[in-house]
């Protein structure tokens, strides 16, 4: 048999050697074009990884291994001298060493929401802030960080407040909030923790965290204590989740799961908050919660406040969540008065 | 060279269309995905670390900043801070739920020194709330209760470190880090001259509602405006409430105006719902005048009326006879009234 023709073979193909060529010519230009322009136009860094992909899930847990598991650690602490109060109450606990160890670098995440003075209870006070600070130091702790992202303006709020100058005086460092300490994050089945900025840049390096708060009324929430204070970890436009004020505190609750947590009930303001004004609004209420459970030190704030635990819902929902305990005689409390 | 047409067949030519499609989805997508930013995204970039305030950084430009007066004896420790709608819950947080339902405009707050009370601190806050009304309704939904009145405006009390008032639209908070002596004195003098700068009143159109809760029984620093869903009621909104210790029991008296009788009507309706589904029960009182709707859950007893276009009524009647003696004295009191 004789071999077609070469014409009549191209026209089988469809395609001529040549035509090929151009035509790969053409394609890898328009590759070569494609891939230049989007590696001019890629920016390593990105705005914000994509939903679920690099954004952080959680902020940490900090809680000391042996008391992850079962009902945390509370004592109860009746005074009025909040450094006598914080000192009995960590030492009932063991003392702050069995919580800080030599060399631990600590967070301690205080209220520093405003910048009023700590007279009008607005704020974590800067005597119960100084009592932590030092006891973390003489547990041996290498360094103490203390931080907030405030309302108002953070330098405002640390100077005002008392908390920096409390800090400074114990040898804390005051970390206020800049846009590099701010990181996206996802919380896992989270609804409105989605790609949000948290203030994750303050954790490097930190292996404890203890959560300082006052007890106060608070308009939306019901009351703003310990998990409420996580809030003061997240950037952006934040008053957005107001409107689901009880849903979000309770995501906070899952993101960070801290050491220690001291709940400052020496003056509780039982209305008008979160702001207050008038120190009418104050009272004093004697206490001073030490405890590994957060939810369980704000089911005793609730109590300081007249509340009942319906009328702040984010607590049960957060021990639905299994954040922690609001029942807190389940935790045998360790009750101290340091009036006697 | 004459260019060689080559055929395309039709299974090319449909497979071609296809990549082609599928190509424009993938820029529709794109397209799409750009355009929806995620939300760190847009946090980061319209603010940096949580939105702190431009107008903190200099002097305020709002009606209420100019309305701070320079007085002796109180040295400005910072430029006047002035706030909207949308960012007043950057100064005062979750509180900023008290005002923006009740018509909040702006808000201008400044810090100062004291100088004869030891260099306190004092920051004074003027909320324009757009209306009288409005302005009560966040001055009374704050009253610390068992502070004196003060003389200052029609709506005035002092407690040992503050001075809280309205004046026409406007609420206004001074507040000190401390209760010292001489104090008073001081915040009254600054409130002075914060007044002497507002504008002049308006004539009222009509009776203040608030000034008709009748007298006897009421204590009267409870007399509040709910600027919204009063009594847990949803959209029950803008009522007046009194607290009442009668001989025959404790009771809460309620009073709304509207525009029409007919939206009196509507409103009143719209709790009678509200408390059926919650349960309530009600209650046959003949004695009653006929447009008096009883009804009690759990030995509480609300009443509800329509006096033209005035709803009104009583909440929370620890007993019929409480309701019925309070109903009977606010009809009396709206008898006549527009």
């Amino acid at each position: 048999l004789k071999p077609p023709p070469k014409e009549e073979k191209q026209k089988a193909d469809g395609l001529s050697r040549r035509d090929f060529l151009k035509r790969l010519g053409y394609a890898s230009a328009v590759a070569l074009a494609a891939g230049g322009a989007g590696l001019a136009l890629y920016d390593p860094k990105g705005p914000a990884p994509s939903e679920g992909e690099k954004a952080l899930t959680g902020l940490g847990d900090y809680r000391l291994k042996e008391l992850a598991i079962g009902p945390g650690k509370m004592a109860i602490v009746r005074g009025s001298n909040r450094a006598a109060m914080v000192k009995q109450g960590i030492k009932a606990l063991g003392g702050m060493e069995s919580f800080i160890r030599k060399g631990d670098r600590v967070l301690i995440k205080v209220n520093a929401a405003f910048a009023t003075p700590a007279s009008l209870g607005a704020t974590t006070h800067p005597e119960a802030l100084a009592a932590v600070a030092s006891q973390c130091f003489q547990a041996g702790a290498a360094q103490v960080l203390v931080t907030d992202n405030p309302i108002n303006n953070p330098d405002s709020c640390f100077g005002i407040t008392g908390l920096a100058e409390a800090a400074r005086g114990r040898g804390a460092q005051i970390v206020a909030p800049r846009a590099a300490l701010f990181e996206p994050l996802s919380l896992p089945g989270g609804k409105l923790l989605r790609n949000w900025p948290v203030m994750a840049g303050v954790f490097p390096g930190v292996n404890k965290v203890i959560v300082v708060s006052p007890v106060k009324d608070h308009q939306r929430a019901g009351a703003s204590m310990t998990l409420k204070n996580f809030y003061g970890f997240l950037g952006g436009r934040r008053n957005v989740f107001h409107q689901d004020i009880n849903g979000i505190i309770t995501e906070l609750s899952q993101m960070l799961k801290p050491t220690l947590c001291v709940l400052d009930g020496t003056v509780s303001m039982m209305t008008n908050g979160p702001t207050g004004g008038s120190l009418s609004d104050l009272k004093d209420t004697g206490t001073m919660v030490i405890s590994t459970d957060p939810v369980a030190a704000d089911a005793i704030g609730v109590e300081l406040l007249g509340r009942t635990l319906a009328e702040v819902p984010y607590i049960l929902m957060a021990e639905k969540a299994g954040v922690g305990q609001a029942d807190y005689h389940r935790l045998s409390p360790i009750m101290i008065d340091t009036r006697s | 060279m004459a260019r060689r047409k080559v055929r395309v067949g039709a299974a090319q030519r449909l497979t071609g269309y296809g990549i082609l499609s599928l190509l424009g989805l993938i820029i529709i997508g794109l397209l799409v995905q750009q355009a929806r930013f995620n939300p760190a995204v847009n946090a980061v970039l319209r603010a940096p670390l949580k939105g702190r305030l431009a107008a903190a950084a200099g002097p305020a430009n709002s009606a209420t900043a100019v309305l701070l007066p320079q007085v002796a004896g109180f040295t400005p420790l910072a430029p006047v801070e002035s706030f909207g709608p949308d960012n007043l819950s950057d100064k005062i947080d979750g509180k900023a739920e008290l005002y923006l339902p009740a018509g909040f405009k702006e808000m201008s707050c400044r810090k100062f020194a004291l100088e004869s009370a030891g260099k306190a601190y004092v920051e004074v806050f003027i909320y324009e709330m757009g209306s009288a009304q409005n302005a009560f309704a966040v001055f009374s939904g704050q009253r610390r209760p068992g502070s004196p009145g003060s003389p200052l405006t029609a709506n005035a009390y002092s407690t040992a470190n503050a001075l809280f008032f309205t004046q026409g639209r406007f609420y206004v908070e001074i507040v000190a880090d401390r209760a010292a002596e001489g104090l008073q004195n001081s915040l009254e003098s600054y409130a002075k001259a914060l007044l002497a700068k507002f504008p002049t009143k308006v004539a009222k159109k009509e009776t203040d509602l608030k000034t008709l809760f009748p007298k006897e029984g009421l204590a009267p620093d409870t007399v509040r405006l709910c600027a919204a869903d009063t009594f847990g009621c949803e959209g029950l909104n803008n009522f007046f409430t009194g607290e009442y210790s009668l001989k025959s029991g404790k009771a809460t008296g309620f009073m709304a105006r509207r525009d029409t009788p007919e939206q009196a009507q509507a409103e009143a309706q719209r709790y009678l719902d509200f408390l059926a589904a919650n349960g309530y029960q009600k209650v046959q009182t003949p004695a009653a005048p006929a447009n008096f709707s009883v009804l009690v859950l759990d030995n509480s007893y609300e009443l509800v009326f329509v006096q033209g276009r005035t709803v009104a009524g009583v909440h929370d009647a620890t007993s019929p006879e409480a309701a019925l003696e309070l109903a009977g004295k606010l009809r009396s009191e709206l008898k006549g009234k527009p």
